[in-house]
């Protein structure tokens, strides 16, 4: 059995993407990852909308780009975007990536993706683990789709506030109770168009890492 | 203990449970607490103007916040408004107490809402709520979006 950890650690969220479309088998390899997550007392809680037609990715990634847009553009206001991309010290270069971010164009990219997925849960049968099995089942569909050699990128940002989840459930006709689905994300999906450049560094592991008790650092003599 | 300091525990905890469970993003769930109050009442106005201040005169018949102002800036996106001894006051003092930042203000709700319902704004977003516990009062400043071309409309919030 080959290390799934190459698989892990090559995965980058894709959000541009070439305009074929993703083969049917395909669809359902990735559905079928999703299938077998684990899922607290095997609930198996989510439920999955396969869209490509283009009118409603085009709803989707107005409403991701306006949920996006209406936030980024208020932390704008009040310097923290700034703040948060003070590396990039080229102030063309600095002011093209904070445009882009609260424009909203960031998040709109469902529009051009050839396959979304949205990720719901029921909130019916008893489950008590909704969102945390649906993550569970976002995670192995990325990691499907990166070993087929697809892009994907999961996108919560559209359904993060409460009107804006109302929304995108009528665009989809799903109930829109509080008490019956929760729309957790959706996951846009499609051939890259390029290679990731510059992947987002990660902390090292001596940064997380506790031993035995939170705060202890560095691995101790075990027998 | 009074029946708003009852009330106030309960929201405290539910606050502090919600943030727990979503962290940062809990700011952006909870726009619909507080607008059943302002949904009872028949506010009427054709502006932002209008509409806030027939808002604010409701908020303050009823009790909730004894003094409140509001100013609109920011190229029209800044919603930014003052309150002094709202009913609330208390939960957000002991939220910040309990080290979660305040975000959950029912009063701003009511006048995001009535922007979305009466003049049909595109959206709005709760951006930045500061207490101040020794003068009693609070800044909350908000985006408001009349329409699609106002998402991206910056300025420095800070210089007004």
């Amino acid at each position: 059995m080959g290390d799934i950890l190459d698989i892990i650690r090559s995965r980058k969220s894709i959000r541009r993407y070439k305009p074929d479309p993703v083969p049917d088998e395909m669809i359902d390899k990735i559905l079928e990852a999703a299938r077998w997550a684990p899922t607290g007392e095997n609930y198996q809680p989510w439920r999955f909308i396969v869209i490509r037609d283009p009118e409603t990715k085009n709803k989707i990634g107005r409403l991701a780009k306006l949920g996006s847009g209406s936030r980024m553009t208020a932390w704008y206001c009040l310097g923290e975007m700034q703040e948060r991309f003070k590396k990039i010290k080229d102030p063309v270069k600095k002011a093209e990536v904070l445009r882009f971010m609260y424009s909203g164009e960031v998040s709109e990219f469902a529009k051009h993706a050839p396959l979304v997925i949205a990720v719901i849960g029921t909130l019916m049968e008893g489950s008590v683990d909704v969102p945390y099995d649906l993550s569970a089942a976002i995670e192995n569909m990325l990691l499907e789709a990166h070993s087929l050699g697809l892009g994907a990128c999961w996108v919560h940002g559209p359904v993060a506030s409460t009107r804006d989840a109302k929304k995108f459930k009528e665009i989809l006709k799903i109930p829109t109770g509080m008490g019956e689905y929760k729309v957790i994300a959706y996951v846009a999906i499609g051939w890259p168009t390029e290679e990731r450049k510059h992947p987002r560094p990660k902390r090292p592991l001596e940064e997380m890492v506790y031993w035995e008790e939170f705060g202890r650092k560095g691995r101790p003599e075990y027998e | 203990m009074n029946k708003m300091e009852y009330c106030n525990d309960i929201m405290v905890r539910l606050e502090e449970l919600l943030f727990h469970e979503l962290s940062g993003c809990a700011a952006w769930k909870i726009e619909l607490v507080g607008i059943d109050f302002i949904q009872s009442k028949e506010i009427k106005g054709n502006t932002p103007d209008e509409v806030v201040r027939n808002c604010i005169q409701e908020i303050k018949a009823a009790g909730l916040v004894k003094e409140m102002t509001y100013s609109i800036g920011g190229r029209d996106i800044k919603l930014e408004l003052t309150m002094k001894d709202c009913l609330h006051l208390p939960k957000e003092v002991k939220l910040k107490r309990n080290g979660v930042k305040p975000y959950v203000c029912p009063i701003t709700n009511m006048i995001l809402d009535q922007l979305i319902e009466k003049l049909n704004f595109e959206t709005t977003y709760m951006a930045d709520v500061n207490i101040d516990e020794k003068t009693g009062e609070c800044k909350v400043r908000s985006a408001i979006y009349e329409d699609e071309d106002k998402i991206g409309l910056v300025c420095d919030w800070s210089e007004e």
